[in-house]
């Protein structure tokens, strides 16, 4: 078999597993982000006990490694297992993978998602504000029509970014959660092809494209989105937003 | 345990204390520095990395700056950890290849074709120590390239004044990069630098993939359930506790980090015009 062949089956092999970590970010993605909506309204709200949470949340969630929140949380579910989840009869449910991989992203990303937006919240220009509140808006139609829309637009190139760090951490979800029977992510299938005949460039390699592939894709899809979102804008600004991420979480 | 501390502490704590300070809650403990290691010598490699990368990305000649372009891209388009289980990985089958050439006879790579190492004698044995640096080693190339994006942003504010009168002194480029471009890169560097520093801190929470026995193989070993009285404290599964504390531990080790950066902006930034550093 030629190089050329052996990496076009790889791919083939590795396209299945590739869809787990799909899943797990696709699972997590939206309501990531209306948690992350929450927290952000949350922490900018009035009073101090409900700002105070929301912060020591973010600062927890965004201090700490993915890895050790993935190993603490389902240590957590297991041993509330026997009191809690057996006696209600939905422990293969809430201790499978499939759920509580994605439920640990989103408590994940919807720390990181907050930090962003909050950060958009508080460059809403103020005179658009002003002017909200000098036409007699309520605060939710003022929320609704002038703050969302600013935040949204400029939240979004840093929340692109959130999203590709989110679908690279998927691949530690299987380094600590079970495995069942053959549902395996790209990290799981790489490793089991290397252990057969250790050939560490070409089954790494492989795995490593389809994470670029699908952060391109990623990179793209949320582009032509934000050259919507930035529609009422002239074209040369838009064209600032490129293939050129921060990779800064 | 000693019955005078027993005697003032009262029994249930002295247990409690007994408990935490035993062997191998001290292995665990003595466990932190493959952690501690690990970040320090991560982060010099990402920084010298990082460096070489930006030196790359700011030459003249086409193909040095395509070199450095595509490590910065392509290293920080794949997962962390895939990297991290890549590289110490390919150095040891590299140095295998190497090994197989001077110590296997044709007779034995003829026969363990497919196989890996090609003969016994090419097999080189990684210990902790062994995976712990090619660890941080592979920690350094990863958030190397995240530098080197950063350097290269903040060598390109350095005000070009300073660079032009540096040439006009008569210095060599080699010595304007390294007298006065270097130098003066760095306050505008920092920002980007501590965020770096807090994804590395994190990413050190890996050591365990590799076989070293770090903090978290350790909690995990602890906090595993006992059900024998001779092992030790017999007690359910508790792991969570373990992990609840290294999850205290690692927003400890940011609180501090974001404090020490904060204290080395203030530091560096003394004495400087641009408002934007501040």
């Amino acid at each position: 078999m030629s190089w050329f062949d052996a990496i076009i089956n790889d791919i083939i092999i590795l396209a299945k597993p590739s869809l787990f970590n799909i899943y797990f970010a696709l699972a997590s993605i939206p309501i990531g982000f209306l948690f992350a909506i929450g927290l952000t309204l949350m922490k900018a709200s009035k009073s101090k006990i409900i700002s105070g949470i929301a912060s020591a949340y973010i600062y927890a969630f965004r201090g700490s490694p993915l890895f050790i929140q993935l190993f603490m949380f389902y240590s957590i579910m297991l041993s509330l297992n026997l009191s809690v989840w057996k006696p209600m009869g939905i422990d293969h449910i809430v201790l499978h993978p499939l759920f509580l991989g994605p439920m640990i992203l989103i408590l994940n990303t919807s720390a990181y998602s907050a930090q962003i937006l909050y950060g958009a919240y508080q460059n809403v220009p103020k005179g658009e504000l002003e002017a909200a509140r000098s036409f007699g808006m309520g605060r939710v139609r003022q929320f609704l029509s002038v703050i969302w829309p600013n935040m949204i637009r400029l939240a979004w190139p840093a929340y692109t970014n959130e999203v590709v760090f989110l679908f690279h951490a998927t691949a530690l979800i299987y380094f600590t959660l079970p495995v069942i029977n053959e549902q395996k992510d790209l990290m799981n299938k790489a490793g089991e092809l290397f252990e057969k005949d250790y050939n560490v460039f070409l089954h790494f390699s492989v795995a490593a494209l389809y994470y670029l592939a699908i952060s391109f894709v990623i990179f793209l899809a949320f582009g032509l989105f934000y050259k919507y979102l930035m529609r009422h804008e002239a074209a040369a600004k838009i064209k600032k937003f490129k293939f050129s991420p921060k990779y800064i979480r | 345990m000693p019955d005078w501390l027993t005697n003032i502490i009262g029994q249930d704590l002295s247990d409690g204390l007994a408990y935490i300070t035993n062997g191998k809650h001290m292995m665990w403990y003595a466990s932190f520095r493959f952690t501690i290691f690990a970040g320090i010598f991560g982060a010099l490699c990402a920084l010298t990395f990082g460096l070489l990368g930006a030196i790359m990305l700011n030459s003249n000649f086409f193909l040095f700056r395509l070199i450095g372009a595509a490590y910065a891209n392509v290293v920080r388009g794949v997962p962390d950890v895939l990297f991290f289980l890549f590289f110490p990985l390919a150095f040891e089958q590299g140095v295998e290849y190497f090994l197989a050439k001077s110590n296997c006879t044709a007779d034995e790579l003829a026969a363990n074709i497919g196989n890996w190492p090609p003969c016994p004698d090419a097999q080189w044995f990684l210990g902790t120590n062994e995976y712990l640096i090619l660890a941080s080693v592979s920690l350094g190339i990863v958030y190397g390239a995240f530098c080197a994006n950063v350097i290269h942003g903040a060598m390109k504010s350095v005000n070009k004044g300073q660079l032009e009168a540096a040439k006009a002194y008569g210095m060599k480029p080699m010595q304007v990069m390294l007298r006065v471009h270097i130098p003066q890169m760095w306050i505008y560097a920092l920002p980007g630098l501590s965020n770096i520093w807090m994804l590395l801190v994190k990413a050190t929470s890996l050591l365990s993939l590799l076989q070293i026995a770090d903090i978290v193989l350790w909690a995990d070993r602890l906090g595993a359930p006992n059900y024998l009285k001779q092992v030790g404290l017999v007690h359910p599964d508790w792991r969570w506790k373990y992990y609840l504390v290294l999850f205290l531990f690692y927003i400890l080790v940011t609180f501090l980090s974001e404090r020490a950066f904060a204290y080395l902006r203030k530091k560096t930034g003394k004495g400087m015009v641009d408002e934007a550093v501040l």
